[in-house]
């Protein structure tokens, strides 16, 4: 049952993060990145082994290998810490990149942006 | 400093600390020097200083590695550095073997020569404090990706990479840096994404991030209870990501925008440095990690009359390297023969330089008996290059010091007026196309060769016609902007000597690299003996008694 629920997660999660991704406006595509990297840590999360809830397997996780009983698998969450840190400094990069863009080219639509870059590539 | 100390010219071997110092050495000193320059703060020439020293002392380390860890006649040729004292499969793992050394030398010898002529356009120091950090931060992601043994600390290495190379392509701050950065983050958010799904999907099938002991896992995996078959599609999500940090087709298209937008001393490096990431990448993880997986496979490859068959991932990752490199040839010497810029020009060479590199890769995965030579042809072309295509970024960055731009249409006649651009030029776009005595003509012969001994005559053709591209281009690049009667900007040109002076040094590299090609042709046998090696990288990284407590019981 976890399964699935992770499961559905991570498929949502992708599904809307290129959803946004393919739109007009760069705002949208830095949340569509964000959630895009999100996806990509629950399911980072989700590969350290899911086993149903019982009295000596933790919640969501239970070990990988050979599991001692109630321990989680600490590889994983530590994988997912640093992966969510690195997530974060980037899309408040990104989104300081689309406010310079912004700032550049009064503009946060794609298709003009694209076409100040072929008028680049004419010059 | 006790790196410095430990690298006085002794003859006998080095202990195994000393070792794993040296292993750890470039790292550090490059994070050094990072925070160092960082806090100079306001005292430009303290900055520089500490730059300079620093790059100087990361040359150092990397020349003391090559020696004592790799060539010298009782050099173990591996060693690694166990961070916090922890064993191989928990703890992080830096590794230098033939493979990174080869890779550090060439990042180490381009680094310094695009940091000195960096100091000469930055005159305005206030406005570029954070340019030398940057820089150091650079060359610590790039260093941390060619040492690391675990499959994480790639991906986190290649942040750090990234996140520097992100701000040095927005670094000028003008409309065509922005948007450039932006689609250039935006595509790596992406790929870094596709990492992690990578990363997380080998840990579920295999058990381990750990290269090593991934690489004895997938060597037996019935010891271990693993399936080899996922590792292939998993691994095929890791290869589109290095080949986007490669800048293979059909992930070039970032290329030409990001290496225009950065400053040509910083493209120098990207094309330098960063893309061999990618290369190295590709290299280690294919032949050191998953090319002994059992998979049985069969397989016909179009056009070019090979079959593929065998018992490795490797002959998945040699079909898919071919398609890429054959279309990063043609991709990149066409764009290069239509650019309005020396630096276009460059970029779409860069792709196409590539697929020289990738295509002996190729082949080396695909037919076992021409493993070892396919990797040393690609290594002396990446080496061929970082050099040639490191001087000609910095060439423009020296011609645009001189004349205010880089378009061929204001430019011509450069070679009258200031010939100590036009003959380092020369030579580097001669070694690019592949003239003898040049270290390119070894990269071409040697990829020829490989080819060659295919017995394929389509895989020929396409090496030919590449070589004829780069020759058009690179012919086109000299005349319109070296050839004729000066332009108006030539003719008020005034070049600077230090970053002349810098190109000469990389021209009489290249040529020295050609001349004295022996012991290069050595140190590229190391280190494409080492990537074909995977039990003795087990073994150094991971001794085998660890197999007892780590065997059966994985899902």
């Amino acid at each position: 049952m976890t399964a699935i629920v992770v499961a559905t997660v991570v498929g949502a999660l992708c599904a809307i993060g290129t959803y946004l991704l393919l739109q007009q406006d760069l705002v949208r595509v830095v949340w569509g990145l964000s959630l895009l990297g999100q996806a990509a840590n629950v399911y980072l999360l989700a590969m350290g082994n899911i086993l149903p809830a019982s009295p000596d397997a933790v919640p969501v996780l239970a070990g990988h290998g050979e599991p001692p009983s109630g321990v989680t698998d600490p590889l994983v969450q530590a994988l997912v810490l640093t992966a969510i840190v690195i997530g974060f400094g980037m899309t408040a990069f990104a989104l300081f990149l689309s406010y310079r863009v912004y700032q550049e080219h009064g503009t946060l639509a794609l298709a003009e942006l694209a076409e100040a870059d072929e008028a680049g590539d004419r010059r | 400093m006790s790196v410095i100390a430990s690298w006085t010219p002794m003859p006998a071997a080095i202990g195994a600390d000393a070792a794993s110092t040296l292993v750890v050495a470039p790292l550090l000193i490059a994070l050094v020097t990072g925070v160092a320059s960082l806090l100079a703060g306001r005292q430009h020439r303290g900055r520089i200083g500490v730059s300079l020293f620093g790059a100087l002392a990361y040359l150092l380390a990397v020349v003391a590695i090559d020696w004592y860890l790799v060539l010298a006649p009782d050099a173990p040729g591996i060693a690694t550095y166990q961070v916090g004292g922890w064993p191989a499969p928990f703890g992080i793992t830096l590794v230098v073997d033939g493979l990174s050394a080869f890779m550090l030398t060439m990042v180490a010898v381009i680094g310094i020569a695009s940091l000195l002529s960096s100091i000469r356009v930055l005159p305005d120091l206030d406005r570029h404090r954070y340019y030398f950090p940057l820089f150091h931060f650079l060359m610590v992601g790039v260093t941390g990706a060619f040492l690391t043994g675990d499959l994480f600390n790639l991906f986190v290495w290649f942040e750090v990479m990234l996140m520097a190379s992100y701000l040095f392509v927005a670094y000028d701050g003008g409309p065509l840096q922005t948007r450039a950065a932006f689609w250039y983050v935006s595509l790596n958010l992406v790929a870094s994404a596709v990492f992690l799904l990578g990363v997380g999907g080998l840990y579920a099938t295999a058990g381990s991030l750990n290269m090593a002991d991934l690489s004895r896992r997938l060597a037996e995996p019935a010891a271990y209870g693993i399936d080899p078959v996922p590792v292939v599609g998993l691994f095929g999500l890791l290869l589109a990501v290095f080949a986007i940090k490669a800048g293979l087709v059909p992930f070039q298209f970032w290329i030409p925008s990001a290496y225009q937008a950065a400053p040509p001393q910083i493209a120098a490096l990207l094309a330098g440095a960063t893309k061999k990431v990618g290369i190295y990448a590709i290299i280690r993880l294919s032949f050191t990690v998953v090319g002994d997986a059992p998979v049985d496979v069969s397989l016909a490859v179009p056009f070019t009359g090979l079959e593929l068959a065998g018992d490795s991932p490797l002959v998945f990752v040699g079909a898919a390297l071919f398609a890429m490199a054959v279309a990063s040839i043609f991709v990149g010497g066409l764009g290069a023969v239509g650019g309005r810029s020396i630096e276009s020009v460059l970029a779409y060479s860069s792709i196409g330089q590539v697929g020289f590199i990738a295509l002996p890769v190729a082949i080396a995965a695909a037919v076992p008996e021409l493993r070892t030579l396919g990797i040393v042809a690609a290594l002396v072309y990446a080496l061929n290059h970082t050099l040639a295509k490191g001087l000609l970024f910095l060439a423009v960055g020296a011609v645009r010091t001189a004349t205010g731009t880089s378009r061929l249409a204001e430019l011509g006649g450069l070679a009258g007026r200031s010939p100590s651009l036009a003959v380092p030029f020369f030579v580097g776009s001669l070694a690019l196309v592949g003239i003898p005595p040049l270290s390119g003509f070894f990269g071409k012969f040697l990829v020829f060769d490989v080819a060659a001994r295919t017995a394929s005559s389509a895989l020929v053709i396409v090496v030919v016609a590449g070589s004829v591209l780069s020759l058009v281009y690179a012919t086109r690049l000299w005349t319109r902007s070296f050839w004729g009667p000066p332009s108006t900007a030539v003719e008020t040109a005034v070049t600077d000597h230090v970053q002349a002076a810098v190109l000469l040094a990389l021209a009489l590299a290249i040529v020295g690299v050609g001349v004295g090609f022996e012991p290069v042709y050595a140190f590229a046998e190391a280190g494409a003996e080492a990537a074909l090696d995977a039990d003795a990288y087990v073994e150094a990284v991971d001794p085998a008694d660890e197999v007892s407590t780590g065997s059966g019981g994985d899902h």
